[in-house]
C-alpha cells in the first residue's frame, strides 16, 4: 500500500513516534556507536541508562525490548524457584524447589503454540486485543488518553447483539446471511462505540473536561447501563445469568479453517483485525487527517498554526478510537459469546498496555497483542499442567509486561519532561534558539 | 600577561558526530570586556558552557588567573568565581529582588534555622550601591522591567562571588535605552576589577561594548581583534567567511490596492488582559508595513488575531476587501496568507517531524499536496528538496528531523516553506530572530522580492535596523496601541527608541534622554 512512496518514507513507517526514529539516525549516523560515545561525553544525568532509552533509535528500541524480555524471564525464574521452597510437594521437584522455572516458562511461552486448540486460544485473545490496542493507540497519537475503550467496547458489544437479535427474523440464512449480517453488525458496533467515544471527546473540546476522568467515569456508566438494560428489557428468560438470547447462527464468526475447529476463534476476525491494523497505520501515515492527528498529539501549538481545528480533531479522534473499540465489541459478541453476557473481560484496559507496548504504533499493536495472547493462553496451560498457583503466574506475566513496556513508557513520559529528546539540542546548535 | 582572568587553552569539545569547539584559544585579561561573536551554531554557547562547568572539554584546559581548573559542574565554576547569566532569566517571579539574589545562599540566623531577611536586604543594597545598580530590593520580579531583571541576575552572580561574568546574548530582550544602561553597568563592573565575557551575534554591540572581540566560526577561533581597531565589514567577513552586503538595497514601493486591512482591533491575552487596544492599519499590495516595539507590547496577540490563532474581542480583519475576522486559520491559509510565526520551535515546526513532514505543515489540506485527503509524499519530498536547496538549509537532508537543525536553519526552512506558496499576503513575525547575518541578508532579499511581486508584507520585529531598512511605513507599538506611524527613512534610531518607550517624537526635546541617568 505504500509502494508509491519514496524510500525516505520507510524510515517513518517503523517509527512509533513518527519522526523519532529518523531523528536519532540522522544525528548519530550509526546507531550503535552513538550510545558508546554518548556515555563518555554527555554530562551528569544524561550518562544514565534513562537517557539512552529516551534517545534510542528504532533498532535500539527493538534490542532494548528483547533484552528487557530476557531480563524479565531471569528475574521471574529466580522468583519461581525461590517460591518453590515455600510449599511442600512430594518428590522434591526441581533442585529442592517444588517449581521448575524452565517448565513454567515452557508452558507460558512454548506450549501455547502446540496443537490447534492452544493456538486457537492464543489467537482468540490476541485478535480481541488488536481492536482495543488500536483504539488506545489512535487516541494516544492524538495526545489523548482514552481509558474508556472498555466502556466503548461494552456498549458496542451490546448494541451489536441487540441489533442482530432484532433483525434476525428478517435476515436470510446461510452464507448470504453471514455476508449481510456480519458487516451490519460491525457497522453497528463501530457506530455505537464511536458515539460513546465522541462524548468524552466533545466534553474535552467544548467544556475543557479532562478525558482521563470522563472516560473512566463513562466506563462505569456503560457497564451499569448494560446491566440495567439487559436485566430490565432484554433478559434471556431461559438463563439464570444476566444475558441476552443468542444471536442468529448466520452472524456467528466460525473458525472456517479445520485446524481451529471447535474454537472461539475465526480467521475472518483475524483478517479484519489485521486489516484494521494496516488501515489505521495507513490513515495515520498517509492522510491529511492522520497528519493533523499526529501533529496535534506531538505539538498542539504547531497544529493550530497549521490550521488544525483542535476541537474538531479531539472529537473526531475520540470517535475513531471509540469506533475501533466498538468493532472489538462486535467481534467479541459474534466470535466468542454468540450473545451478550455481562462480565466482559478487561479487553479495554489490556488495550492500554498493548498500545504502550507497541509504542502507540498501529503496526506494533499486532506483535504486542500476540504477546498478550500467548501469555494468557500460557497461564491457562500452567493452570492445567503444573501445580503453580495462578497468582504467581500472574506475577510472571506482570514482570514481562513491566520490563518490556517500561522503556516505551519512559519514552512517552520523556516528551513531557526536560529530560526528553531535547538533550541533543546542545549538540547541534549554539545560539540555536537564541532570542526565541 | 600574568593578569589573564580567563584562559581557555586549546579547548576541543566533541559531541557524537559534531565538533562544537575545535582547539579554541580564548584569552581574557582581568578587568576587560570580551565579546564572543559568531553565527548560530558557531560554538559560542558550547564554549561558555565549558567555562561554566556544564560541559567537560574533550581536550584542553580551562585556566582562571593562570591556574588550571577542572569543573565537574556549574557548582565548581561558581565556587571558582565564574558566574553565568543565561538568556532566559532564572528568576522566581513572585519573589522579591532580594529573595532572588540570595536564593540558595541566604544569610542565616537562629543557628541556621531562619533566614536573616534584614541581613539579606543589607547585602543586596550594599552590592547594588557598590556597582551603582538601579534596583529596588523589595520589588517583585514580576513587577520590574526586563532590564532590571537582568541586573538582578548580575547581582545574583556577584552575590555568589563571581569575578568573571558570562552573559549569553544579554541584549536580545532589551530596548535600545536598556542596552545603553547595560553597557554602563559593564563599565562600572570592569572598573572594579570584574571580567566580562558576553555572547552576541550583533556586530555593533560587540564593537560598542567590548575591549576585544573573538569571532568563532564552525567551532574555530577565526580571530581575536581589538574592538577599536576593527570594522563592521571585517567582523562580518570573519563571521560568515565571505563578504557581506551590510545595507539593504530596495526599490521604491509601488503601492497597489489594499491587501490586508485591520480596523479597531482589540485583543485580550491569555490572562484576559487587554493586549491590543483599538489598532487600525492597512497593508497595501507591494508594500512592507513594519511594526516596531519592545517585545511584549501586544505584537504577539495582534499577529495571532490577524492570522486566525486568536479571537479578537472587537474590530475586524479583512483580506482583499473581504471580512475574515471570524474565519478559521485553515481558510486563511487557503486564501494565501503566509505566516512566519515568532516561535519557530513551538509553532512553526514540529520538532520530532523530519523536514518532509514539516514541509507539509500548513499545506496538508492543499489539494496540491494531498489530493482527496491522501498525502502525496513523493510530491512533498520533491517540494521540500527544492525549498532546502533554494534556501540553503543545512543539513540539506529532507529526512533530518527539525530538532537536529540549528535555529538559523530552522528559520530558513520556515521562511522557505511559507514563501514558496506564492502568498498574497505575508505576516512575518521576527523573521530573522536568532538567525546569523548571512541568512538575515538572504531572508531580507526574499522579503523584498515578494514586495516587488506585489505581495503585501506585514513585518513585526524588535530589531530596529531590520524594520527600519525594510519597511515602507513603520508603526511603533507600545502598550497595545500605536504610538505613531512614521516614515522609516526620515526617522532616527533615537527617535524610534523613544517611541518604543511610549513617548511621541514631538516631545523629544522636552524629555531628558533616558540613557544618561544610568
Amino acid at each position: 500500500m505504500t509502494e508509491d512512496e519514496p524510500p525516505a518514507r520507510d524510515a517513518r513507517a517503523d517509527g512509533g513516534d513518527a519522526g523519532d526514529g529518523d531523528r536519532t539516525d540522522v544525528e548519530a549516523g550509526e546507531d550503535v556507536e552513538r550510545t558508546d560515545v554518548d556515555a563518555g561525553e554527555m554530562p551528569s544525568w544524561s550518562e544514565s541508562a534513562a537517557s539512552r532509552i529516551v534517545t534510542a533509535s528504532a533498532k535500539e528500541r527493538v534490542f532494548i525490548s528483547v533484552a528487557a524480555f530476557v531480563a524479565s524471564v531471569l528475574v521471574g525464574s529466580v522468583l519461581v524457584y525461590v517460591s518453590g521452597f515455600l510449599v511442600d510437594c512430594p518428590g522434591g521437584g526441581f533442585l529442592g524447589s517444588c517449581y521448575n522455572p524452565f517448565l513454567v516458562y515452557y508452558y507460558l511461552f512454548v506450549d501455547p503454540f502446540i496443537g490447534g486448540f492452544n493456538v486457537a486460544l492464543v489467537m482468540k485473545e490476541s485478535v480481541l486485543l488488536l481492536f482495543t490496542g488500536l483504539s488506545v493507540a489512535v487516541a494516544f497519537r492524538a495526545g489523548l488518553f482514552n481509558i474508556g475503550s472498555q466502556g466503548q467496547l461494552v456498549l458496542g458489544a451490546l448494541a451489536t447483539a441487540l441489533a442482530l437479535i432484532f433483525v434476525a427474523p428478517y435476515a436470510p440464512g446461510g452464507v448470504l446471511g453471514s455476508l449481510v449480517l456480519v458487516p451490519f453488525a460491525l457497522f453497528v458496533g463501530a457506530a455505537v462505540g464511536g458515539l460513546y467515544g465522541a462524548i468524552p471527546g466533545a466534553l474535552k473540546a467544548y467544556a475543557d473536561a479532562n478525558e482521563v476522568i470522563t472516560t473512566i467515569m463513562l466506563n462505569f456508566v456503560a457497564t451499569n447501563l448494560v446491566f440495567f438494560l439487559i436485566s430490565a428489557y432484554f433478559q434471556d428468560p431461559e438463563s439464570g445469568s444476566v444475558q441476552t438470547v443468542a444471536i442468529p447462527e448466520a452472524a456467528r464468526l466460525r473458525p472456517i479453517v479445520p485446524f481451529f475447529e471447535g474454537a472461539q476463534f475465526s480467521v475472518v476476525a483475524l483478517a479484519l483485525g489485521l486489516g484494521l491494523v494496516g488501515g489505521t497505520f495507513y490513515v495515520l501515515a498517509n492522510t491529511a487527517f492522520g497528519f493533523d492527528l499526529r501533529t496535534s498529539g506531538l505539538q498542539a501549538a504547531a497544529a493550530d498554526y497549521a490550521g488544525v481545528d483542535s476541537n474538531k480533531l479531539v472529537v473526531s479522534s475520540m470517535t475513531l478510537s471509540g469506533a475501533l473499540a466498538g468493532v472489538g465489541g462486535a467481534v467479541y459478541v459474534m466470535m466468542v459469546m454468540a450473545r451478550y453476557r455481562t462480565g466482559i473481560p478487561s479487553l479495554g484496559f489490556d488495550g492500554i498496555t498493548v498500545s504502550i507496548l507497541a509504542g502507540n504504533n498501529p503496526l506494533g499493536v499486532a506483535p504486542a497483542a500476540l504477546l498478550f495472547g500467548v501469555m494468557k493462553a500460557g497461564s491457562l496451560s500452567i493452570d492445567f499442567s503444573l501445580g503453580v498457583p495462578k497468582q504467581l503466574v500472574g506475577v510472571l506475566r506482570g514482570l514481562v509486561i513491566l520490563f518490556v513496556a517500561m522503556p516505551e513508557f519512559f519514552r512517552m513520559l520523556a516528551r513531557y519532561t526536560p529530560y526528553g529528546p531535547d538533550v541533543d539540542r546542545a549538540v547541534a546548535t549554539d545560539g540555536g534558539d537564541d532570542d526565541g | 600577561m600574568s593578569s589573564l582572568a580567563v584562559h581557555l587553552d586549546g579547548i576541543t569539545k566533541r559531541f557524537p558526530g559534531v565538533v562544537a569547539n575545535d582547539d579554541v584559544d580564548l584569552r581574557v585579561p582581568e578587568g576587560s570586556v570580551h565579546a564572543l561573536l559568531g553565527e548560530n551554531g558557531a560554538g559560542k554557547t558550547t564554549l561558555m558552557n565549558v567555562l561554566y562547568g556544564l560541559y567537560q572539554p574533550t581536550e584542553g584546559v580551562v585556566r582562571l588567573n593562570g591556574e588550571a581548573k577542572t569543573f565537574s559542574s556549574p557548582r565548581d565554576a561558581i565556587d571558582a568565581g565564574v558566574g553565568m547569566i543565561h538568556q532566559h532569566f532564572m528568576l522566581v517571579d513572585p519573589m522579591t529582588v532580594t529573595e532572588n539574589v540570595v536564593l540558595g545562599n541566604e544569610p542565616r540566623k537562629w543557628g541556621g534555622l531562619g533566614v536573616d531577611r534584614a541581613a539579606s536586604r543589607r547585602a543586596v543594597v550594599d552590592l547594588a550601591e557598590k556597582y551603582g545598580f538601579d534596583v529596588d530590593p523589595d520589588a517583585r520580579i514580576e513587577d520590574v522591567s526586563v532590564g532590571e531583571q537582568q541586573r538582578v541576575e548580575i547581582l545574583k552572580a556577584l552575590y555568589r562571588g563571581a569575578d568573571v561574568l558570562i552573559l549569553d546574548e544579554p541584549t536580545a530582550v532589551l530596548t535600545p535605552q536598556e542596552v545603553e544602561e547595560l553597557f554602563a553597568v559593564f563599565e562600572e563592573l570592569t572598573a572594579q576589577g570584574k571580567t566580562i565575557i558576553f555572547i552576541s551575534h550583533k556586530l555593533d554591540e560587540a564593537m560598542r561594548a567590548a575591549d576585544d572581540i573573538t569571532v568563532l566560526r564552525d567551532g574555530l577561533n577565526v580571530g581575536t581583534v581589538d574592538a577599536d581597531a576593527t570594522s563592521r565589514e571585517e567582523l562580518a567577513e570573519l563571521m560568515v567567511g565571505r563578504e557581506v552586503l551590510m545595507d539593504v538595497d530596495k526599490d521604491a514601493a509601488s503601492r497597489g490596492a489594499r491587501s490586508l486591512s485591520v480596523s479597531n482591533l482589540t485583543v485580550r491575552d491569555d490572562r484576559d488582559v487587554l493586549a491590543v487596544d483599538d489598532v487600525s492599519f492597512d497593508v497595501h499590495e507591494g508594500e512592507v508595513f513594519g511594526i516596531a516595539g519592545v517585545d511584549g507590547n501586544g505584537q504577539s496577540q495582534l499577529v495571532e488575531a490577524i492570522t486566525g490563532l486568536r479571537d479578537p474581542e472587537a474590530g475586524s480583519v479583512s483580506f482583499d476587501g473581504e471580512d475574515v475576522t471570524h474565519d478559521s486559520r485553515r481558510s486563511r491559509i487557503a486564501r494565501g496568507m503566509a505566516y512566519i510565526p515568532e516561535d519557530r520551535q513551538e509553532r512553526g515546526l514540529v520538532m520530532d517531524y523530519d523536514l518532509v513532514e514539516n514541509g507539509l505543515l500548513g499545506n496538508q489540506h492543499d489539494p496540491a499536496f494531498a489530493p482527496n485527503g491522501r498525502i502525496d509524499w513523493e510530491g512533498t519530498y520533491g517540494h521540500v528538496t527544492d525549498v532546502i536547496e533554494e534556501y540553503d538549509v543545512r543539513p540539506a537532508d529532507p529526512s533530518a528531523s527539525a530538532r537536529s537543525l540549528s535555529g538559523g536553519n530552522q528559520q530558513k526552512f520556515i521562511v522557505g516553506r511559507e514563501f514558496s506558496q506564492e502568498p498574497d499576503v505575508v505576516v512575518a513575525s521576527h523573521p530573522t530572530r536568532g538567525v546569523d547575518i548571512g541568512s538575515v541578508e538572504f531572508i531580507h532579499e526574499r522579503l523584498l522580492e515578494l514586495r516587488a511581486r506585489g505581495t503585501g508584507v506585514l513585518l513585526v520585529s524588535s530589531k530596529l535596523d531590520e524594520v527600519q531598512s525594510l519597511s515602507d511605513r513603520l508603526a511603533v507599538l507600545h502598550d497595545g496601541a500605536f504610538v505613531d506611524v512614521v516614515d522609516p527613512a526620515t526617522t532616527t534610531e533615537e527617535e524610534l527608541g523613544l517611541l518604543m518607550g511610549g513617548e511621541r517624537v514631538g516631545t523629544v526635546d522636552a524629555a531628558p534622554p533616558r540613557g544618561d541617568d544610568a
